[in-house]
């Protein structure tokens, strides 16, 4: 038989590397290689033109004694707070509110259609949305006559970091909606149709038969919202590129300017660091969760 | 009442539309934004500085407007993120389909090593391979270039796909393939002709949301180009915004409504797709 002589064996063995490694080849050059060189970077001290000078953890060091990063870090909390509450919670009250609902396909979309363009577009519109002389929430605020609030929605801080999570929850709502959808279209009816004949309806049906059941996306979602809340960077790019002076930045916007515009790579990669160690524990926690989840259905 | 009807809300009519309302207010005010931008994009200029950002269009100029940006640099971007895009995601999801194909039906050995290493392209944040990359462009020319965009757009989106194709793989019944193979098939014609096509739908999906993703990509057309012939769409966008921001606002608005109607089609066209997607793996990049 022609498939047990040494060289066809030989072809056998090969074989499936044959398919595996041009993937791996540009996962391996592009990305983890890049990976390493930024952990090695982050122990030294390099301004990507001279050599790298070896300095241990001073740059950890340093990062806790800079007034920057530790500003940076509170907007960075912030901002992860923000992302798990608002888009969280109102996807999900919307999902259980719509799901009931005629019409829920066009709600659906409506509430899901920012979540189809980019970050940098969102930033962009609602740059005009909150721009000061003619943009369009303070004009609205002026035609119904509360100019005492009308404001310069990007230029204070803390102020322009909440009007960019407004901008962020517009957007990113939609993702958590269509995920508890999904969710709640698993649910088994059995539990609610006997709640409800034991009485239970409306909001106490809702909340201690369907949040409950409901548990598992809510901690898909909210893990996913911690990971997506701390990595933000195009949005605020766009919108202050972390100004006025640097009061806006979070940690992503931080390390892009400690990196590629004052150059200092050594500092910018211990950032990276740093992000990547919490950004890869809340993503462990969530992958776990989605593989429970995956081995429940 | 069938046996997986959501029909919970025992609530009478009178709650029911107190709901309706409450939802139908809400999605008003989340679409009043695009309407109210939509409206200054059709606006002169002049009339925009002049006017409240609320007042009702005067007149009518958005193809004026659609011209004077594409001209301003919106068309290099465009086009480029076309070609990023289409070839980008088309070959990141048939390297990623041979990639599984190995890993799951040839059964390469250490096959979880092989996913794994492939699958840490998604874990770290961009963040952790930006500087070197910068660097390793600038040093190997790759920095500005075409081929440079495409390469980079290919790695970033191959480990989601090979971890949807990895599933999918695995729930395809072993007897085809053996039933093949004890016909003579070698494992390339078992891979084009029988898992490529059976793969079909979930190929088409991934290449939706990695084309989506890389029009929608800024970071690393900020880091990795700097001339118009090469930046891709939201670069070119935000760099109008920098600098027609203030003085022509309705031709940058114009300019991102249509530098968002791609993937907005998209989405609209293929809903059904998309959302099947999301139970598919969530959180695609």
């Amino acid at each position: 038989m022609a498939a047990s002589t040494p060289t066809s064996r030989f072809l056998q063995r090969v074989q499936p590397y044959l398919y595996v490694l041009p993937a791996a080849a540009f996962v391996g050059y592009f990305l983890l290689y890049p990976m390493i060189v930024t952990l090695w970077q982050s122990f030294t001290r390099y301004d990507g033109i001279t050599d790298p000078v070896f300095i241990g953890f001073g740059n950890f060091r340093a990062l806790f004694l800079d007034p920057h990063f530790l500003l940076s870090l509170r907007n960075t909390l912030i901002w992860t707070v923000a992302a798990v509450i608002l888009p969280v919670t109102l996807g999900l009250a919307l999902a259980i509110g719509i799901n009931r609902l005629r019409w829920s396909g066009f709600f659906k979309s409506s509430i899901y259609l920012p979540a189809t363009i980019s970050a940098a577009a969102v930033g962009i519109l609602y740059s005009f949305i909150f721009a000061f002389d003619n943009g369009v929430l303070n004009s609205a605020l002026r035609a119904v006559g509360l100019n005492f609030l009308v404001s310069r929605w990007l230029f204070e801080a803390p102020l322009n970091t909440f009007a960019m999570i407004a901008a962020y929850t517009w957007q990113s709502t939609g993702l958590n909606l269509m995920l508890f959808l999904v969710g709640l279209q698993g649910l088994s009816p059995e539990p609610i149709e006997a709640a409800k004949l034991d009485g239970c309806t409306g909001f106490n049906l809702t909340r201690r038969i369907i949040v409950p059941m409901l548990m598992p996306f809510i901690v898909i979602a909210t893990l996913l919202a911690v990971v997506n809340g701390f990595k933000v960077f195009d949005l605020i790019w766009v919108m202050t590129q972390g100004g006025p002076g640097r009061s806006s930045e979070t940690l992503a916007v931080t390390m892009y300017r400690e990196g590629f515009i004052l150059f200092k790579q050594g500092y910018s990669a211990a950032i990276a660091v740093v992000i990547s160690i919490a950004a890869i524990a809340f993503s462990y926690l969530y992958l776990r969760s989605v593989l429970d989840q995956e081995s429940h259905v | 009442m069938s046996a997986t009807s959501l029909e919970w809300g025992a609530a009478g009519p009178i709650r029911r539309n107190a709901g309706f309302v409450g939802v139908l207010v809400l999605t008003v005010f989340w679409l009043l934004p695009l309407v109210i931008l939509m409206m200054n994009a059709v606006k002169s200029p002049q009339e925009y500085l002049l006017t409240s950002g609320i007042s009702l269009p005067q007149s009518f100029h958005l193809f004026e407007n659609l011209a004077r940006a594409w001209a301003k640099g919106l068309s290099s971007g465009f086009i480029n993120s076309l070609i990023y895009g289409l070839v980008g995601s088309t070959a990141a999801v048939v390297l990623s389909a041979l990639a599984a194909y190995g890993i799951v039906r040839l059964r390469i050995p250490r096959g979880l090593f092989w996913f794994l290493l492939i699958y840490s392209g998604t874990v770290f944040p961009f963040q952790m391979y930006l500087i070197p990359l910068f660097n390793m462009y600038l040093s190997t020319g790759m920095y500005d270039t075409r081929i440079g965009m495409i390469g980079f757009y290919v790695a970033i989106t191959i480990p989601f796909c090979t971890f949807v194709m990895r599933g999918f793989f695995l729930t395809v019944p072993w007897q085809i393939q053996e039933a093949a193979a004890l016909d003579g098939a070698s494992s390339w014609t078992i891979f084009w002709r029988i898992m490529f096509p059976m793969a079909r739908a979930p190929l088409i999906l991934l290449v939706l949301i990695q084309f989506t993703w890389i029009w929608n990509d800024l970071l690393f057309g900020l880091v990795l180009t700097k001339s118009d012939e090469v930046r891709p769409i939201m670069v070119a966008l935000v760099g109008m915004q920098g600098v027609y921001g203030a003085t022509d606002g309705p031709s940058v608005i114009a300019a991102t409504l249509i530098g968002s109607a791609p993937t907005l089609i998209l989405f609209l066209a293929l809903q059904r797709y998309f959302i099947r997607g999301l139970s598919l793996g969530v959180g695609a990049r």
